[in-house]
């Protein structure tokens, strides 16, 4: 590696050699870095600080007012703590059949998602020549470089009413009428995997990628047949990124926004459209809004969490 | 593997290309349709649609105004992501995990909570939706994969470099910025690339915290609801295109750097 500057200016002081024999800045640097550490604390500080307040602290203010009576703070009406909100999701009925339709639909779609993308991801890593794999990645992740907006709309392009897929259908004679594929579970399913596939894929490559081709070979030379040496080599061994994922595909989807408001109809109203909802209206809906929010953001983290915690038992019983 | 399940293997993956790339490529078609109607049959072409996208002063203002978010957003978060990268690497004391854990937090919250808890937040500290607002939110969701494109780089880079500086008198500032830093800059400009796309790409964030002035994927969000037309075609091809070109200059440059680092 090189550094800035060539060995050949070191006679004449470089701007670094002028900086440090500069008073006010010698100074300084002596009072930051008296002892290690000290040293360790000057480097610290800004980070404890910027994560406790940017990357924690959104999340606590949710947490303060979905607790609260009324916000945004209106002057004739002083906000209290209160636990109704939580209280109006259990009570009505509206609000968790959206929920459970997320979480069953999330979690269905991760699934799907890991059985198609097992043999694309074992396919690249194992049948694809090194010196072509970086070619074959490339041709999955280009579309990923696209945005989430622009990529549903491809997919509304592609099974609208006039859309492509049934444009074939309708040229095979499998269909007389064009299929409303638009607005149902299928175009909504179709158009998060579109969009998640790639969480699924990397992982799982890069974890398929590590196993040494000869651990299948030795297996083989042992007379274990092709599905037995998948179970007890290949799998357990893909364990760890099938864990990771499962995890990123079934947040994300569970966080779209745009997709099921673009590609879902009616019949496949998902929970954060019902929590955008609160945000919408004017007035004091907001609080209820924030509740909702912590609570599908508590269930996502602990559906996610417990699978993990469930997976690295299971790998931890390979390992050993 | 037999023979068979490796054909199908194959198989599967060129269907998935084709699930992939087959949508894009109609929808890049889709913006020479001489009609208001998107749908085919296509009977008659015309370049009119790319055309009217560099006249519309709506979508041009738009697309600078998603750069200008893309570009200060990335550079927040590199500056911030580098420095937590370089807190934590090769040192353990108590509460890193607690550290860390915060840190990847804001990459692992589902994107409507997220942009939600920041709207909260927003109005809390009393930000007004707009540009700063948008901005902010954008640099706290791009850290994380900052912090952790930089430890990998980071650990791979000898000790004994930072102690050879140190040796020769270099205080630890004059040593982050001529061993560490320049060592880190390719993992820096892949992040940085990385972060621009996420930023330039979101929704989400941008729709909930953004004023009245429209990030471009809200505009094209917005027309999507109004109705379908060959114009949104041409915009997306556009973008597609920009962001493609984008990502394949990182991951080119990115990969000659480290190549040429390791050869060193």
């Amino acid at each position: 590696m090189t550094l800035s500057n060539a060995p050949g200016k070191a006679d004449r002081p470089g701007f670094w050699g002028r900086l440090s024999g500069f008073g006010p800045y010698a100074a300084l640097t002596e009072v930051l870095f008296a002892s290690p550490r000290r040293q360790f604390l000057v480097l610290l500080t800004i980070p404890v600080i910027w994560v406790f307040v940017t990357h924690l602290g959104p999340i606590l203010q949710m947490l303060n007012v979905s607790l609260l009576t009324n916000y945004p703070p209106s002057p004739n009406k002083v906000p209290s703590y209160t636990l109704e909100h939580y209280g109006k999701f259990f009570t009505e009925g509206i609000f968790i059949t959206p929920f459970i339709r997320t979480m069953v639909f999330s979690t269905v779609l991760t699934l799907t998602t890991l059985i198609i993308m097992y043999p694309v991801a074992y396919f690249l890593a194992r049948h694809v020549p090194r010196n072509r794999q970086m070619l074959f990645l490339m041709l999955l992740l280009i579309p990923f470089w696209v945005g989430e907006v622009v990529r549903i709309f491809a997919m509304m392009i592609l099974l609208g009413n006039n859309g492509a897929l049934n444009l074939v259908l309708q040229f095979l004679g499998l269909t007389e009428r064009p299929i409303p594929f638009m607005y149902t579970g299928f175009s909504l399913s179709a158009g998060i995997i579109y969009l998640t596939a790639l969480y699924m894929l990397m992982p799982l490559y890069s974890a398929l990628e590590k196993i040494p081709a000869n651990y299948s070979e030795a297996a083989a030379d042992l007379g274990a047949g092709p599905w037995t040496r998948f179970r007890r080599i290949t799998l357990p061994l893909s364990l760890e990124g099938i864990a990771s994922g499962c995890t990123l595909v079934f947040l994300i989807s569970t966080g779209m926004y745009a997709t099921p408001v673009l590609l879902g109809g009616p019949s496949t109203t998902l929970f954060s459209e019902v929590i955008a909802g609160f945000f919408h209206v004017a007035g004091d809906q907001w609080p209820v809004g924030a509740a909702f929010s912590c609570i599908m953001l508590l269930t996502a983290l602990a559906v996610s969490g417990g699978f993990n915690k469930i997976m690295g038992h299971l790998a931890g019983r390979v390992k050993k | 593997m037999t023979r068979n399940t490796r054909i199908l293997m194959q198989c599967i993956y060129w269907a998935f290309v084709l699930y992939l790339l087959v949508p894009l490529f109609l929808m890049m078609l889709m913006g020479f349709k001489d009609s208001k109607f998107i749908g085919f049959p296509i009977r008659s072409w015309t370049l009119d649609w790319y055309l009217g996208v560099f006249n519309d002063t709506a979508v041009v203002q738009a697309l600078g105004y998603s750069a200008v978010i893309a570009v200060v957003s990335t550079a927040i978060a590199l500056f911030m992501g580098t420095w937590i990268a370089v807190a934590l690497t090769g040192r353990s004391f108590w509460g890193r995990a607690i550290i860390l854990g915060l840190t990847l937090l804001p990459a692992v919250i589902p994107g409507v909570i997220s942009a939600i808890a920041f709207r909260i937040a927003a109005r809390v500290v009393g930000m007004e939706p707009g540009m700063w607002a948008i901005i902010w939110s954008h640099a706290i969701h791009n850290v994380p994969f900052v912090v952790l494109v930089v430890m990998a780089r980071l650990s791979t880079l000898p000790k004994s470099y930072g102690e050879a500086a140190r040796d020769l008198g270099a205080d630890p500032i004059i040593t982050f910025f001529r061993v560490t830093l320049p060592y880190l800059t390719p993992a820096m400009i892949g992040g940085g690339v990385f972060c621009m796309l996420l930023s330039f790409d979101d929704f989400v964030r941008s729709f909930f915290l953004g004023g009245y002035e429209p990030t471009l994927p809200v505009l094209i969000f917005a027309k999507l609801r109004s109705g379908m037309s060959p114009e949104i075609n041409a915009i997306s091809t556009i973008v597609l295109v920009l962001t493609a070109l984008l990502g394949l200059w990182a991951e080119r440059s990115m990969r000659g750097m480290s190549k040429r680092a390791a050869n060193d």
